[in-house]
């Protein structure tokens, strides 16, 4: 992917830079808002990572202009922890996520992957799949190779989100945003209690492991 | 002390009170005025009846003409001797028939108000009537304006006595108001400056007389007193987040120091990755505090929507029930359905989540936990209570920032979840209190 940076912190958007670098993405870095919005409607990027306190011009005024220019590229926002206000006005304003300062790695990596490969459909389809699971939304029913899966709604919900993404990396913060509307971390351990109930359900009769840990990132269910 | 510019001298308490006092000295002068004109006119209407009386009297007692009211003005002249009425008669030549007034008789009938005249050789002046007799005669008489003029002096030295005095009484106290006024807010602005100064602990004076000035100078010292107990506060918390960050920050640089001293590359890792989760722990502090700060800075009605609670409290503890039976706990929920309340729905979860850990936490197994939201004559009452073994000490101080009961020292945690869920609970006009034992509960109330 071709991704741009604008980030007015060296160490962070150095930090980001190499880590993206090492994943294999094509990463253009700036340090200014006006220069990172120039960049960001001249060259086509596949996703943008925005600080939201910027030199020139701050982030959220540079999603709004990038979004009233036409330019529908994937914008991860960054922020400083503390402004329970900043992620809906991010949100609204045009960003796709939001990421607070500060994180590691692999969550921002997972959520830009989540970002980039974003299906362009608005409209959600009834029935989402990915392997031998089939999860319809609409008659809220779950099968493993035709049989009958029986969930409780947190771990329906907790499936059709990581169905959403398939063969993509969803972290813990993600899941407790998605699927609990979660703006902070309890110190309890509710997303893996839930995932190793959901994952036993699915997995009852079968041989293989439904849902993959990537240790130290989260949690992703296979393609195929 | 700079005074107010010259523009606005009335507003200033002697300004007011000395225009009061001009104003009631000019409407004594107004009412004077009307009263004078009023007394003055009826006195005039008084002898112009006089004189027209007499006049009709003679006439009709000298019916047979002008001899007869000759006779009768000698008749009437001759009884009086210090009459206030006169009287001349003159023929159609103007010659003297009767009467000792001596004034020429105007050749035109009527009255006339102001006739000059000579009596005991002094000049005076009369209110007259001329009638035109049969025969040319004229007849005139008169009556002297003295009363009347004695009248008005008197009304006028006594409406000019009563303004003045007014004037001097008003100017008196306003003076009077002005300097006592002056002298109390002095007090009171001494006082400030002091507090400005530095002198945090002065107070306002109170007289105890119980007066505006007293009101005002205790609403005050309650404010101040409010001022002292936050500086007080923020002080106690900046040292408690300067003492609580000391052990992490040590724990840190104790791995990092043990790392560079290792020449073994396991160790060395091991090492650097416990920095990294005490570095990763000092950051939940932070955003922990911050977090708090940024809830207690709330306004009033910062961004609420109206959040279905009843629904929220059902999803929370069906989050946590796996947990709870995992950690062999028995999770009993009573919660009312419908209950709204305007708020931020992340921050109520945030609240119900951190009770939640609590018990989860800090309980042996077994622990029964139980979740109740009712509604109440007084509001929207949130409990969450377990039968453990409950809290030791002073357990006001829980809410507080980094106060950590005795019963959580061994688990995790920094002492500031309960902060947290004092901070939202106030945040949407709630009040947090802990129940008494058995066991450990927290109870939110909200107002109706």
């Amino acid at each position: 992917m071709r991704i741009l940076i604008v980030e007015d912190d060296p160490d962070t958007s150095r930090f980001v830079a190499r880590g993206l670098r090492e994943l294999g993405h094509h990463v253009v870095t700036s340090a200014d808002g006006r220069d990172g919005l120039f960049l960001a409607t001249e060259a086509g990027f596949d996703a943008l990572v925005v600080d939201r306190m910027l030199p020139g011009l701050d982030g959220l005024s540079l999603v709004k202009a990038l979004r009233a220019a036409g330019n529908t590229a994937p914008v991860l926002m960054l922020t400083a922890i503390g402004g329970i206000a900043d992620r809906v006005e991010g949100l609204e304003g045009g960003a796709d996520d939001y990421l607070v300062k500060p994180f590691a790695f692999s969550e921002l990596a997972a959520r830009l992957q989540a970002l980039g490969r974003r299906p362009v459909a608005a409209v959600e389809p009834a029935r989402l799949s990915a392997g031998d699971i089939v999860l319809d939304l609409h008659r809220r029913t779950v099968t493993r190779a035709g049989q009958r899966v029986t969930l409780q709604p947190r771990e329906f919900a907790l499936l059709a989100e990581l169905l959403r993404h398939p063969g993509r990396v969803m972290t813990r913060t993600m899941l407790l945003e998605r699927v609990w509307d979660f703006d902070f971390d309890p110190k309890t351990n509710i997303v893996e209690t839930h995932l190793s109930r959901l994952r036993s359900k699915l997995n009852a009769g079968f041989e293989t492991d439904a849902i993959e840990t990537i240790r130290g990132a989260g949690y992703m269910i296979r393609a195929a | 002390m700079p005074g107010p510019g010259a523009k606005s001298w009335w507003r200033t308490t002697f300004g007011l009170v000395a225009l009061v006092a001009i104003g009631f000295g000019l409407a004594t002068l107004v009412v004077g005025g009307i009263a004078f004109e009023a007394v003055h006119e009826e006195l005039e209407q008084q002898l112009d009846h006089r004189i027209a009386a007499e006049t009709a009297a003679l006439i009709n007692e000298g019916d047979d003409g002008p001899d007869g009211v000759a006779r009768a003005i000698g008749r009437r002249e001759a009884a009086r001797s210090t009459a206030s009425l006169d009287y001349r008669l003159v023929d159609a030549t103007g010659r003297v028939v009767a009467g000792r007034l001596e004034v020429q008789v105007p050749a035109a009938p009527g009255y006339l108000e102001l006739l000059p005249h000579v009596r005991h050789g002094e000049r005076r002046i009369a209110q007259s009537l001329t009638t035109r007799l049969p025969g040319g005669y004229r007849l005139l008489v008169a009556a002297d304006r003295a009363v009347i003029d004695a009248m008005d002096a008197t009304m006028i030295r006594l409406f000019a006595g009563a303004f003045g005095a007014m004037l001097l009484l008003g100017i008196g106290a306003a003076w009077t108001v002005g300097a006592v006024t002056r002298t109390r807010l002095a007090r009171i602005d001494r006082t400030a400056l002091a507090i400005i100064e530095g002198d945090l602990a002065r107070r306002m004076p109170i007289t105890g007389q119980g007066d505006e000035f007293d009101r005002v100078a205790l609403t005050l010292n309650r404010m101040l007193d409010r001022i002292a107990l936050l500086m007080a506060n923020l002080r106690q918390v900046s040292s408690d987040v300067a003492h609580d960050l000391r052990t992490p920050l040590t724990r840190l640089q104790n791995r990092l120091d043990e790392a560079l001293a290792s020449d073994d590359r396991l160790a060395q890792a091991a090492a650097i990755e416990a920095a990294s989760v005490q570095s990763r722990e000092l950051l939940d502090i932070f955003a922990a505090l911050l977090r708090i700060a940024e809830v207690e800075g709330l306004g009033p009605r910062a961004q609420f929507a109206t959040v279905a609670l009843s629904a929220l409290a059902d999803g929370i503890v069906e989050t946590y029930r796996p947990d709870m039976e995992t950690a062999g706990h028995v999770l009993v929920a009573a919660i009312a359905p419908g209950l709204t309340l305007s708020g931020d729905r992340r921050l109520l979860q945030q609240l119900l989540t951190n009770l939640l850990d609590n018990a989860l936490v800090h309980t042996p197994r077994g622990t029964n936990v139980s979740v109740t939201l009712q509604r109440r004559a007084t509001g929207i009452r949130l409990l969450v209570a377990d039968d453990g073994p409950g809290v030791d000490g002073d357990v006001t101080r829980l809410f507080e920032r980094f106060t950590r009961a005795e019963r959580s020292r061994t688990t995790d945690g920094h002492g500031l979840g309960l902060a947290l869920v004092a901070a939202i609970a106030a945040a949407h006009r709630g009040q947090v209190r802990i129940m008494p034992p058995p066991g450990f509960g927290v109870m939110v109330e909200w107002p109706a």
